[in-house]
Order: structure tokens, then C-alpha cells, then sequence
């Protein structure tokens, strides 16, 4: 039973007990947050009063990533801030920011959504930076959570090498462009990880010229650590995010943890769209009650049910005129 | 075939596009004549000043077309066809149907003189003695690369375009930019993304908002891909959310329109298929548009004075035109600021 708190404390913490004992109340809990957002956060007030009050998870007002650039949204008051990540950023301007007041949600749900998704905890090694070496990344935070302090070897790649034909089924956690450069960097090395084993990786090729199909990328775990396609995980998140989205192999959907939803909508009416339809992805994450819960990606999606197949931004979408797309030129 | 056939056939084929401003036999000698010096300076030797000259095409042009708005193709062709070159057109791969149609217009002699293709064939760059490339920077940086020392090279990039309303109190032109806004989806080089208003731009930009109302509902925009459609839903989303704020910054929208007024620094980006700003004209305008020197196309004026327009004639323009007119180009415009048969031929001179 959801009871009305005006007291984030208090509401962090309701929802920090039902987050832990898992179930159903999605919907109650997520329209409570909303709710609290509403009236503490400005920014998001602003925007929602020009959308009816939501009646359902669904109707709630998802601000397009964008706002994190463009406004503090915070649902607590400003000098609370005792956290801020920011995004990379592709195209010059100022990046994303996402403030927060405690970090206890984000990290029970990196946390409870890693082994909720069946992933390992022992032996977790990342190929990213460590959260002083990137104090702004919110990738770097949650892994300070899932990896031990000394299973950083970000620019470690000798290390790492000899850290993993040592262990014994390591999860190997980083950024699809982390793992591209270490393979490149193994420059024709091949090591057979034992059965077991698992690579996670997480973002694009943000920032970077470089891009690879997934299934090549699956192809070079394969090739240079022996992890088959089902061994390789996907997680979607974003700095915008709490939550995160785990999918393995090819072809498979993301799926949520009890948490959080998302919600495949066509760009041109808004409504969900049909199972097996394509539109844009929204995604409810109760854990993210700090800012706003309701975020509309630039991503697009196929709905799977309950869960989601990303497609990701098209780049056929860009304008194909001999009008200058200005973005092309601003970045 | 002499140069005064080819324009006659040509006009003939030109006449099936009408909404590409098709110019007439006339027009295309007179582009001839104000290029070349004299209307038959490419079918023989012609005075010029002390000896004669003639003008002698390229035997084959390579002409490559990216994106997909049919007015380059139209263009070049019509250039490389006027001149009496053999053209080798490679248009886009996914296809430029409209112009894809255009040798079946024309008489057998000229449709000779076309080979088009959605692939690059394998021999058409070493057939060719001049090379004519539209696209991204990047594309025309790549086939300048290509292109031997003694081929002919003309590269046409991406452009930007622009409107500036200095004064329309009775905002008279809103009815005309909407139609520049709206054709070609906004997709051609000459296409305004942003129009800049002295005085009440807000006040335009509402105004506007009707107009491109009233012309979605006598043309409405075509079906977009799904992924375009997106893109434009993220503008839009963005834009709200601004708008949602003390940003400065106002939205309206119809079925397949945007109109946004914003007052911010910087230059917005839009994601094309009739998304407009309006923005107020700053003090420093041109120089305020700063990144976007050396990708300037055409600028809609109104009042189109010509003292107006001379106010940016070295703004970095091409074309200066009234707003309503910014899609019509006649063909002796200075594409990319040049002079385009001009810039394709080579002289041979006689006598003393």
C-alpha cells in the first residue's frame, strides 16, 4: 500500500523496502513518484502542466532526454545535491546532468537489477575507470558497486589479459568501444575463457567515429575469448537512468526489473504500439525519484511484450537533402 | 545536334517538371550567352574580342547525386546535356524516381547522351573528363581525392539556408514563406531553416503557424519513414520542454508542421520536414552566423529591395531572393557562387 509522502527520505525509503521485496505495485508506486515530482520539481511541473493528470503508468509525461542539458531537474532542493553525473555528449553544447541527493536507490537498483538479471557477482573485473578516476560517470559509479576496488583495469590491458587467463569465470564488464580497443589491442591474441564465463557491455561507440555491427562485436568475443554470442550481455542504461536493461546474445529483448518499464510509443500519436511494432522508447524507472521518472530516449524499439528489442538511434533517419542537417555542422 | 537544338529538345523535356522551375529555349541560350560570351560559341569558332574562340565541353561528365531532392540532378543534367557532353549520372542509391523518368523525355539523340545508374560503374570515372559531385563535405572531399589532376572538378556541398524579414508589419510574406518552408520537405539546399524578424518575431512565428497550417491542408506532407518520424518527434519533444520553461521559447504544430519561436543565442537545429525557427533579428546578423560560414545557400529577403539585399551581399549567399521565391531558381542562378557551364568548359582559340 502506497502511502503519500511529501518527505523524499521517507519516500526513498518506502521504496527502497518494496524494491527489496520485489512483486507487483508497479503502477501505484511509480504514479506516487510521479506524483512527489510533480510537486517538487519545477522543471517537471512546468512541463506537465500542459499534459492531462495520468490515470495510468503510461500517461505519465516523459521529458525527452534533452532536458537534462537544459534544466536542473531536480525533485529535491538544490544545495541537497550531493552527486552529479553528466553525459558524453556527441555534439557539442553542454552535457547532460543528473543530480542526485543520496545514491542509495541508484545503487540498490544496479545492484538488485545485476542479480536479478542472473548475473554473477564474484569475480567481476571492468574495463572502464574507476569512480575517482571518473567521478562524473554514472557507468563508472555503478560499476564501483558490482566490481571490487582492485578489478579496475581500465588502460591495464596486459594486466587484464593475465588477470583473466587466471580466473576462474570472470565477468568481464566495460563499454562495447573498451572491449572494440582491447581486442584490437590483443592484435590477434586469442584466450578460451572457461564455461561460465561472461563479458558485459554496455553503451555505443559515443564521441567516436568508430561503429560495429552487434553481431561483429559478438563475433570478436568469440573469437578472442571464447565467449559464445549467449555468453555476451547486453545492459542498456543512460546517465539520465537508475535503472538498467539486460539482454544476452542476439536478437533478444531487453527486459526490466520490477522497477521499471518500458514503453514503446509511435513518434507520430504518442500510444504504445503494437507487440512486434517499432516506435520510440520511453522508459519508467521508479528508482529514479531524485529527477524524473519518465524519460523519453532518442532511441527506438520494438515492443516484445513486456519487454523491449533495441534498435537504437537510425542513422537513415538524417536528412538525405542537400540541406545541410546543422547538427552535421555544429558537432 | 547545335547548342539552339539541344535547348529546344531540352525546354521540351525541362516543361514535365513544373514545379521545378523548368526554363525555356530562351533561357538556356541566354545562359549560354551571359556564360560563354555567345549563343553558338560551343558549336564553332565565334569572335572574341581580336581572334575567334569556341568553347569545347567536356566529352563526358560524371555527375554524382546524393540526397534526395530532384533539383541538382535537374540541373546538372540539363547543364551537361546543354553543353553536348555524354553524362554518366549516378543518382543516389536509394533512387531519385522522379528524375530517374528524365531520359525517356527526351529525343533519342540526346537520351543517348545519358547513362544513369544507381551504382558508380566501374568505368565511368576514368571515362569521364570533368567530374560533378553533390553531397556532404565529406562526400566531395572523398571524390576530390579520387579525381586525377587533369579531370575537371566541381563540388557542390550541403547548404544552409535562411530568411530575414526586415519589415512586414502586415505580415504579408508569412503565406510565402510557408511555401518555401514547406516544398521539398525542406530538404533542398535552398530550403530556410531559420528565419530571422526584425520587431515582433513571436508575433510572425504565430502568424506563420497559420500559413503552414493552410498550406499542410491543400499539400500535406508526405508519409516519412518511421525513423524520420522519430527524429522529428525528439525536435519537437525537446522544443516542448523549452517550451515548458522560461526558456523563451514558444511551439506550434500542426500535422506535419513546426513552427518554433525562440529567442536563445546559437543557431537551432532543425531536423527538417517543415520544422521552422523564428528567431529575432540580432544586431550582428550576419556575423552572428558565424559556424555556418562557407555553408551558406540562399537567403530569403522581404522586402526584397534591392537595397536590402545588398545589406548581405557579403554575407557569404549565393542567392538573394524575395522570401516566396527562395525554391525558384532560374537557371542562370550562380550555383555555389559560380558560374557552372563556365566553370565545365575548355577554350581553343584562332587566329592571330
Amino acid at each position: 500500500m502506497v502511502q503519500s509522502t511529501n518527505n523524499y527520505a521517507a519516500l526513498e525509503a518506502e521504496i527502497a523496502r518494496w524494491m527489496a521485496v520485489g512483486g507487483g505495485g508497479f503502477e501505484d508506486w511509480i504514479l506516487e513518484a510521479h506524483q512527489f515530482q510533480r510537486a517538487h520539481n519545477t522543471a517537471y511541473r512546468n512541463f506537465c502542466s500542459g499534459f492531462p493528470e495520468p490515470s495510468c503508468w503510461q500517461e505519465i509525461p516523459a521529458v525527452p532526454v534533452s532536458a537534462f542539458k537544459s534544466a536542473g531537474l531536480r525533485s529535491f532542493a538544490e544545495e541537497k545535491t550531493i552527486r552529479t553525473f553528466e553525459t558524453s555528449g556527441t555534439t557539442g553544447g553542454s552535457p547532460g546532468r543528473h543530480h542526485f541527493c543520496s545514491l542509495s536507490l541508484y545503487e540498490q537498483a544496479a545492484a538488485q537489477g545485476w542479480a536479478g538479471a542472473g548475473l554473477p557477482s564474484k569475480n567481476v573485473v571492468a574495463i572502464i575507470p574507476d569512480a575517482v578516476g571518473a567521478p562524473h560517470s554514472s557507468l563508472s559509479q555503478m560499476a564501483s558497486w558490482l566490481v571490487p576496488p582492485d578489478g579496475f583495469f581500465f588502460n591495464r590491458r596486459e594486466e587484464l589479459l593475465a588477470c583473466l587467463e587466471e580466473a576462474d569465470k570472470p565477468v568481464i564488464f566495460g563499454t562495447a568501444l573498451a572491449f572494440l580497443d582491447f581486442f584490437e589491442w590483443m592484435n590477434g591474441r586469442r584466450i578460451v575463457l572457461p564455461v561460465g564465463s561472461l563479458a558485459v557491455e554496455t553503451g555505443g561507440y559515443k564521441g567516436t567515429r568508430r561503429e560495429m555491427p552487434k553481431s561483429d562485436l559478438y563475433g570478436l568475443f568469440q573469437e578472442r575469448l571464447g565467449l559464445p554470442p549467449d555468453s555476451v550481455w547486453n545492459e542498456y542504461g543512460m546517465t539520465e537512468l537508475s535503472s538498467q536493461f539486460y539482454t544476452n546474445g542476439l536478437g533478444r529483448p531487453h527486459r526490466a526489473p520490477p522497477w521499471a518499464r518500458g514503453l514503446v510509443v509511435s513518434p507520430s500519436t504518442g500510444i504504445e504500439v503494437g507487440e512486434g511494432e517499432t516506435g520510440i522508447l520511453k522508459i519508467f524507472d521508479v528508482a529514479n525519484l531524485g529527477s524524473v521518472c519518465a524519460i523519453q530516449t532518442r532511441d527506438l524499439a520494438i515492443r516484445r511484450g513486456q519487454d523491449f528489442e533495441l534498435i537504437g538511434r537510425d542513422p537513415a533517419a538524417l536528412p538525405r537533402g542537400c540541406s545541410l542537417a546543422a547538427d552535421e555542422l555544429l558537432s | 545536334m547545335n547548342t539552339a537544338d539541344r535547348a529546344e529538345a531540352l525546354a521540351r523535356a525541362a516543361a514535365h517538371f513544373p514545379e521545378l522551375s523548368p526554363p525555356t529555349a530562351r533561357d538556356l541560350l541566354e545562359c549560354v550567352r551571359l556564360e560563354l560570351g555567345h549563343e553558338e560559341i560551343l558549336d564553332g569558332f565565334r569572335p572574341y574580342g581580336g581572334h575567334l574562340s569556341m568553347a569545347v565541353a567536356p566529352r563526358a561528365i560524371l555527375h554524382i547525386l546524393s540526397g534526395n531532392t530532384p533539383h541538382a540532378a535537374f540541373q546538372t543534367m540539363l547543364r551537361g546535356l546543354l553543353l553536348g557532353s555524354h553524362n554518366l549520372v549516378k543518382f543516389p542509391s536509394g533512387g531519385l524516381e522522379q528524375m530517374e523518368n528524365f531520359p525517356d523525355m527526351l529525343p533519342a539523340e540526346l537520351a543517348s547522351k545519358l547513362e544513369c545508374s544507381r551504382r558508380l560503374e566501374e568505368d565511368w570515372p576514368g571515362r569521364a573528363e570533368a567530374w560533378v559531385v553533390f553531397g556532404s563535405d565529406a562526400t566531395v572531399a572523398e571524390f576530390r581525392a579520387k579525381c586525377p589532376p587533369r579531370v575537371l572538378f566541381q563540388g557542390h556541398g550541403h547548404r544552409v539556408s535562411l530568411g530575414v524579414v526586415l519589415d512586414d508589419p502586415g505580415l504579408e510574406s508569412c503565406a510565402l514563406a510557408a511555401r518555401d518552408v514547406s516544398l521539398f520537405e525542406q530538404l533542398g539546399c535552398l530550403s530556410p531553416q531559420v528565419i530571422f524578424v526584425a520587431g515582433d518575431a513571436r508575433r510572425y512565428a504565430e502568424a506563420l503557424a497559420r500559413e503552414m497550417e493552410r498550406f499542410a491542408s491543400a499539400s500535406p506532407a508526405p508519409p516519412l519513414p518511421l525513423a524520420v518520424q522519430a527524429e522529428v518527434a525528439h525536435a519537437r519533444a525537446d522544443w516542448d520542454f523549452l517550451a515548458s520553461g522560461d526558456h523563451g521559447v514558444e511551439v506550434w504544430k500542426g500535422a506535419g508542421w513546426t513552427v518554433v519561436h525562440e529567442r536563445g543565442d546559437g543557431f537551432p537545429v532543425s531536423p527538417l520536414h517543415r520544422f521552422i525557427f523564428i528567431k529575432p533579428l540580432p544586431d550582428d546578423f550576419p556575423s552572428c552566423l558565424g559556424p555556418l560560414a562557407g555553408c551558406l545557400g540562399g537567403l530569403g529577403i522581404w522586402p526584397a529591395a534591392t537595397a536590402n539585399a545588398m545589406r548581405f551581399a557579403h554575407a557569404g549567399f549565393s542567392r538573394i531572393c524575395p522570401i516566396g521565391r527562395m525554391q525558384d531558381t532560374p537557371f542562370t542562378w550562380h550555383s555555389d557562387s559560380r558560374q557552372n557551364l563556365a566553370s565545365l568548359v575548355r577554350w581553343v582559340d584562332f587566329g592571330p
